[in-house]
Parts: C-alpha cells; sequence; structure tokens
C-alpha cells in the first residue's frame, strides 16, 4: 500500500486536452492565408511590419511582467496575436518605429494595465491602431498599392475604395479606379483581394477561410461573426448604400471574425454576443455614412467592447428557470 | 430509435472497454468488513450492536426514528469487534462497525446451520402488498440510491405527486464505470422486474430503461427481457430508450430533460414533472429485497484504472476495504504506477488517500489511476472562452459565476443560479486554463446556504 505519492483533488479528475495556448495557436494558423498573401501583395515591406509587431508586443508582455514581478505569460501566445492582429490592420508602408510603438502601447496600457490577459475590457490590437491613428493621422491613412516582392523604394499613395466612396466617388468610378471591370468585377477583384488597404482587408475569401476554420474547430463561434456582417449588411441597405460594397471593403469581415471575437471583449452569453455584434455592424455604417472618417470598424468595436459587461447580464435561462414571485406591492398605508 | 440527449455536456475519454466485457465476479471469502453507520443522504443513524455481539449475515445493525433514515444491515455472519470512526469514501471519518466473520468451525465440532447464520426479511410479492407495505419492505432493507448520493429510496418512492414515468438509469456516463452496463447484460430480467415494481408502488403508467448509445448492445437483451416479463404481458407499459453518449447524461434532470422533454423547475424535484429516476443496481436490490427478503448488504462495483493490472467488475459485501478485494487476487494493482485512488468515477468520485477504504452502499466502482492519468494541472487566468458556458447543461453561465463568486458577489450567484448546479464538473473538465470553476460552487453552494440559514434565524 503507497503511503506516498497518492494525489489527493477535489472533482473532476479528468480532464479536456484543449489547452490555452492551443486555442491561440489555432488563431495563429488562422490567420496565415492572409498573412502570406498580404506579403505576397506587399512583399517584404509587410513581412518586416508582421514582424515588428509581433516582437514588439511579446517583448513588451515579457518586459512589463517582469517589471511588475508577475509570471511570465509570453507562452500562452496571445501577445503574438495581439501583434499579429496590430499588423494587421495598419496600412502596409507604416513606419516600423510606429508600428513598435502602437504594438507596445496594446500590451502595456491596453492589456497590462488591466491586469493581462482575459481582464483587459477593450480589444489591445485595436487599441493600438486607434493610439497610432490619433498620433500620427497622415501616416495612418497613407495607403498604397500592392506593389509585390518587388523591392520597389517608391510607393505611390494612392485612396482606399472607402475614402474614393466617401469623396463622392460612384461604385463605377471606384472600379475605374482598381481597373476593374465595371462594377460586379470590382466586387470580385475586392474578394479576391487586389486592393489598396490593409494587409487584414485585402483578401476577403482567405480572411473568411480563416475564421470558418476557427468555427469549425470550436475556437470562436458564429454568433458574432454573422451578426456584425449580417447587420452591416441591412443597416448599409436601410440607409442607401450598397450592402455588398460595404462588407466586401474595409475591415468588416476581417474584423467580424478576428477582433470581434476577441475572448475578453466580447460579451460570454449568446444574446449578449448577438446584440454586441449587431452593434458593431450598425456603428460602423453610421460612421461610413456620416462620420468623418472613411472607416469605423474599430471604433465600432471599441465602442461595443463598453457595453459587453452589460451584455453579459442578459444571460440564458437556466435550467429549470421558474419566474420569481413578484411580492404584492404595498399599499401607501402600508409603507407609511 | 430517435436517439434523445439534452443541451450541452462534454466528451470526456470513455476508457469502458477494459472492463465492460468482463462478467461480473463475486467476492465469496471476507475475513472482515468496517461497515459504515451512515451510508445515506439524511439523519445519522445509531449502532444497535455492541463490540462482542454475534451478527448474522442480513441482520439490523444500525437504524434510527426519522423519515430520513435508512437502516444498515451486517453483510457476513460474525463478530463485532470494534466500533470506531474510520476513513469512508466521501474522504471523512465516520463511525464504523467492524466485523469478523466466523472462523470456519474447529475439528469435530458441528457447522452451524445456515438458516442460524442468516437473518434475511420473509419474501413479499410486491404486486399483492399494499403500497405502505412495500415502502416499508423498500426501507427495512436498506436501500438507498446506489447511483452516488445515496438518497433513501423510500422517500423517493414515495412523492406527494403523481408520477407519470419511471426512469432507469442505465446512462452510466461517469467514464471507466461498467457495473450497470454488466448489470443491464447479465440480469436484465431483474431490471425490468425492478421498473415494474418502481412502477407499481409509485402508481407510474409508464417505465423507461434509459441507455447510453456506447451500451446499445444491451438493447435487444432488455427488449427481449421486457417482452417476456410477466408485468407487460399483464399491460404494463415499459420501453428502452437510446440516448446519446453525453457527459453528463445520466444526470436525473438531464436524463428526465432527455426523455420527457420537460424540465425539472428550480429548487425542485425530479416528481415535480412526473418522474421517478432510480439506479440499475438499485432496481436489483429491490428485487432482491422482495423475492429474497435480503436486504442491501452487497453491491456491484467496478475495480479499474490505468493502474489496475487486472480490472474486475465485482460483487462484494459492503465494508469490504477493496484492498481485500485485491488481495483476494480478483483484481491486480500495480502500486508503482499508482497516481490516484478514487471512490465513484473521475467526473464526480472523490479522490481518498488509500484502497483500504471500504465499499459503501453508494460505491459505484474504484477507479486506481496511474500517475499519467492523474495529472492535474495548475490554475490559468479565465481567458473567457466561454467553453463551460456552453458545455453546462444546466445552463449557468460557470464564467459569470465564478467572476461572481470570487468578488464575494452572492447575491449575483444566486441570482445566476448557483444553487441549481449540479456539481457534475463538466465546466472544469472543458476549461482550457483549468480554472477549479466546479470547485468554487461547491463551497460557493455551502456558504450560500449558510448566509440563508442565518437570515432565516435571524429573521425569526
Amino acid at each position: 500500500m503507497p503511503a506516498k505519492g497518492i494525489l489527493l483533488s477535489s472533482s473532476p479528475h479528468s480532464f479536456t486536452p484543449v489547452t490555452t495556448s492551443r486555442m491561440m495557436l489555432s488563431v495563429i494558423i488562422a490567420l496565415i492565408p492572409a498573412v502570406g498573401y498580404g506579403v505576397y501583395l506587399y512583399g517584404f515591406s509587410a513581412l518586416a511590419l508582421i514582424l515588428v509587431s509581433i516582437v514588439s508586443a511579446v517583448a513588451a508582455e515579457y518586459v512589463f511582467r517582469k517589471v511588475i514581478k508577475a509570471s511570465t505569460t509570453i507562452g500562452d501566445f496571445s501577445a503574438i496575436i495581439t501583434g499579429l492582429l496590430l499588423a494587421l490592420v495598419l496600412p502596409p508602408k507604416t513606419p516600423l518605429w510606429m508600428v513598435a510603438l502602437g504594438a507596445i502601447f496594446a500590451i502595456v496600457v491596453a492589456k497590462e494595465f488591466f491586469g493581462g490577459l482575459g481582464a483587459n475590457p477593450f480589444n489591445p490590437a485595436l487599441i493600438g491602431r486607434a493610439f497610432l491613428l490619433m498620433s500620427f493621422p497622415a501616416a495612418i491613412t497613407t495607403w498604397s498599392m500592392p506593389n509585390g516582392l518587388a523591392l520597389a523604394a517608391d510607393v505611390t499613395s494612392t485612396a482606399t475604395p472607402l475614402a474614393l466612396v466617401k469623396q463622392g466617388a460612384a461604385l463605377s468610378d471606384v472600379a475605374t479606379y482598381f481597373g476593374a471591370s465595371g462594377v460586379g468585377g470590382l466586387f470580385r477583384q475586392l474578394f479576391m483581394g487586389y486592393r489598396s488597404g490593409s494587409l487584414g482587408e485585402s483578401s476577403i475569401l482567405l480572411i473568411a477561410l480563416g475564421g470558418l476554420f476557427l468555427i469549425g474547430l470550436g475556437v470562436i463561434q458564429w454568433i458574432v461573426p454573422v451578426s456584425v456582417i449580417g447587420s452591416a449588411f441591412v443597416f448599409s441597405w436601410i440607409l442607401g448604400m450598397n450592402p455588398l460594397f460595404t462588407i466586401l471593403t474595409g475591415g468588416i469581415v476581417f474584423g467580424a471574425f478576428f477582433m470581434a471575437t476577441d475572448y475578453s471583449t466580447r460579451p460570454l452569453t449568446p444574446v449578449g454576443q448577438l446584440a454586441f455584434g449587431v452593434g458593431i455592424g450598425l456603428i460602423t455604417v453610421i460612421i461610413r455614412k456620416f462620420g468623418g472618417f472613411p472607416e469605423g470598424v474599430t471604433y465600432a468595436i471599441l465602442i461595443m467592447n463598453i457595453a459587453t459587461p452589460y451584455l453579459n447580464k442578459i444571460r440564458v435561462k437556466k435550467y429549470g428557470y421558474v419566474p420569481p414571485v413578484k411580492p404584492a406591492k404595498p399599499s401607501k398605508e402600508a409603507s407609511k | 430509435m430517435a436517439v434523445k440527449t439534452f443541451r450541452g455536456g462534454a466528451h470526456p475519454p470513455e476508457r469502458k472497454d477494459r472492463s465492460s466485457s468482463l462478467a461480473v465476479e463475486r467476492l465469496r471469502e471476507v475475513k472482515q468488513v468496517v461497515v459504515p453507520v451512515n451510508q445515506h443522504f439524511g439523519a445519522p443513524l445509531q449502532a444497535l450492536v455492541k463490540v462482542g455481539d454475534l451478527v448474522k449475515r442480513g441482520q439490523k445493525i444500525a437504524d434510527a426514528d426519522g423519515r430520513m433514515t435508512v437502516p444498515v444491515h451486517s453483510p457476513i455472519a460474525g463478530i463485532v469487534k470494534k466500533i470506531e470512526p474510520r476513513t469512508q469514501s466521501n474522504n471523512s471519518d465516520g463511525p464504523c462497525v467492524i466485523i469478523e466473520a466466523l472462523p470456519p468451525p474447529a475439528e469435530g465440532q458441528a457447522a452451524p446451520e445456515p438458516e442460524d447464520l442468516i437473518d434475511f426479511l420473509p419474501p413479499l410479492d410486491a404486486f399483492a402488498c399494499t403500497k405502505e407495505e412495500a415502502l416499508a419492505r423498500v426501507r427495512a432493507a436498506g436501500i438507498v440510491g446506489m447511483g452516488g448520493a445515496g438518497f433513501p429510496t423510500h422517500v423517493k418512492l414515495a412523492p406527494s405527486k403523481p408520477i407519470s414515468v419511471v426512469i432507469a438509469n442505465g446512462a452510466e456516463c461517469e467514464p471507466y464505470l461498467t457495473i450497470d452496463e454488466r448489470t443491464m447484460t447479465e440480469r436484465p430480467e431483474d431490471v425490468v422486474e425492478g421498473v415494474a415494481i418502481t412502477m407499481k408502488i409509485v402508481s407510474a403508467p409508464e417505465g423507461v430503461i434509459a441507455v447510453e448509445e456506447n451500451k446499445a448492445h444491451a438493447l435487444p437483451l432488455l427488449e427481449k427481457a421486457i417482452a417476456s416479463s410477466p408485468r407487460t404481458r399483464s399491460g404494463m407499459k415499459i420501453r428502452v430508450q437510446l440516448l446519446k453518449t453525453k457527459y453528463p447524461q445520466g444526470g436525473e434532470k438531464m436524463l428526465i430533460t432527455a426523455i420527457t422533454g420537460k424540465e425539472v423547475p428550480s429548487g425542485g424535484l425530479p416528481m415535480d414533472v412526473g418522474c421517478v429516476v432510480q439506479n440499475i443496481g438499485t432496481l436489483c436490490a429491490m428485487v432482491d429485497a422482495f423475492k429474497e427478503g435480503k436486504p442491501l448488504i452487497e453491491r456491484g462495483l467496478t475495480i479499474t484504472g490505468g493502474a489496475c493490472k487486472k480490472p474486475v467488475n465485482v460483487i462484494a459485501p459492503i465494508g469490504t476495504p477493496v484492498a481485500d478485494i485485491l488481495a483476494a487476487g480478483l483484481a491486480q494493482v500495480d502500486d508503482e504506477a499508482l497516481g490516484m485512488v478514487i471512490y465513484g468515477g473521475p467526473m464526480m468520485g472523490v479522490a481518498v488517500p488509500s484502497y483500504q477504504i471500504p465499499v459503501q452502499k453508494n460505491t459505484s466502482g474504484v477507479l486506481l489511476l496511474n500517475v499519467e492519468e492523474s495529472k492535474h494541472y495548475d490554475e490559468e487566468t479565465c481567458i473567457r472562452c466561454g467553453r463551460c458556458m456552453r458545455a453546462c447543461s444546466c445552463r449557468l453561465s460557470p464564467a459569470l459565476l465564478a467572476v461572481a463568486l470570487e468578488s464575494g458577489d452572492y447575491v449575483e450567484a444566486e441570482k445566476i443560479g448557483l444553487l441549481d448546479c449540479i456539481e457534475c464538473g463538466t465546466c472544469s473538465f472543458v476549461c482550457p486554463a483549468h480554472r477549479h470553476l466546479v470547485q468554487r460552487f461547491r463551497v460557493g453552494k455551502q456558504v450560500l446556504r449558510a448566509m440563508k440559514q442565518k437570515e432565516a434565524q435571524n429573521a425569526r
């Protein structure tokens, strides 16, 4: 009878093989097609952008947690995701020092100041982007056409499809601008990915594939992406915009699959998630239609992040729910 | 047949194949038993014997007045050696009656007549006696729910509301355990008879034997037993229902929802939706109690696990230290590899420090896990992935419940449904950060109950 080495613990004594780092790793894998295509479109500068962002984010987390004498958490891969996501929502030719600054801000201010993984109220990558957009509005709104793997230094700045529409261009003008044959050709081109914009909004096809991969694995659920894209479609249609153009341009699809589904900043309850997604779609469309910026996904998600704790109150009815018996209203005499 | 189930749940590795094909064996020679005085959910009992007493097999050795009490009987003929606290399968000490078996008669001495050593009740026809007689028999035979909680069966069978369906719980959703599966394949007639007796006592028009899909091979045997049963020939309606293999399918509430589509109201009992759920072992014990007058003095259990070189499904007297079953050679343990000893299943069972602890009325299995199977993980931070929210069979939002408990907000915790938690452990199982969710809820439930009690006292 062995007396030593027998482990005592409270049940359950069986555990799922799924771990935090495994789930995070699957998100990184899901982003690989979009990353690969981005590098194909913008060449080594895109690769440098991504690497600088990831390294800065991971280093920032490591150093910050060392400084505050907390346990090292870079092994959960979440800092890699933050860095990667930030790189994918910035203009491909953003100066690298800005990228590093944004990544550090995202990790330190938006994530670690609140307690690290799972405790941050706002999406760190989007806070990083918003910070850069406020600090360097010119750089973060300077876009360029894909120049392939060429190491050409002369980059011609250009406008995004959304910016063109904001300036009053018709869809046929946008099609001409991007060399597409007609509006149908423009949509096909936007779906496949050849256009100006951030790395992450290039190919709707590859981003959606990555998202579907995560849904298939059960790492993210369909409610948030479907409600974001669906509500953006419906609300833009109601406001007289082209709904297909709305979801094919900008960061709607990328935001829906990879930003709005961020665990810590989206509601946990299904109905809460639905309201969250619809809110993002609505705010995005309102910013695009009436706001000063051509694109509004970043702010839409950050605004809805604020609502998350309240949306968590919309819970599913528990098993065997019995509505509480309302106590009879005390009469005025009794309350006196 | 449509396969039914409930919403949520998880799929822990089953690992039943090691013992599922082993026929039930019987432990015959027992030198000593350690019979816990309290083996049921309810008020404590008093030992009725003293040290030095000769007790017969089946003799009542502990009892008490009160509705929520169930007597305990001696599983062997022998001499009471000691009455002292010993560690029970819930890992806390409780009074136990230690009985030593009578030595074989000395040379030249006449062996005692078997009748002198056995003290069973007279047989009783459950279908000819009154409901009161039947309930009295169930209590007198010391029958409790053998699936885990040890709830007094005579209380369960005296519901204050009309019952429309009796469910035999053959789900056996806990991984590793196979004793119910073996009982259903080896004693299908008794399972059907037990359902019929239960239906008779609670006047239920329908009986359902619920079986998970991984035990579908028991289906034809059960159906044959139903078809040939004199009870169904005389008009009783009993059927088999296949359920999806999913944890916690065998939870009382989940089982009822899967079969009837109804939900047991919060704070209520199965009878509130017209159901009575009985464990397979309990049904067979009831059949024995009526047919042979035999009290609940032995039970079947599975001894298995990675450190168990030779697993077994075995019927052993209540009070047998599991070490003695191993010593008898029915099962073998690899002490070198042993990492954990669990009484019950891996999801809800209790980890104990030794396999010396005796078998109880509610011990459905003993797991001897190896070091690999006993692997535990450090708790990481909640990443709010929501896996527990989708897995919770009671739809309780475990992630939010844990936050409420950690901040000491018991009002919010109760609103979310802390007291509705069935402690199945699915949330802790699916958590990628290995959060101690159900563990927190267990403690939280006790704290909240104590708070409410205090409040009620202050209000008085």
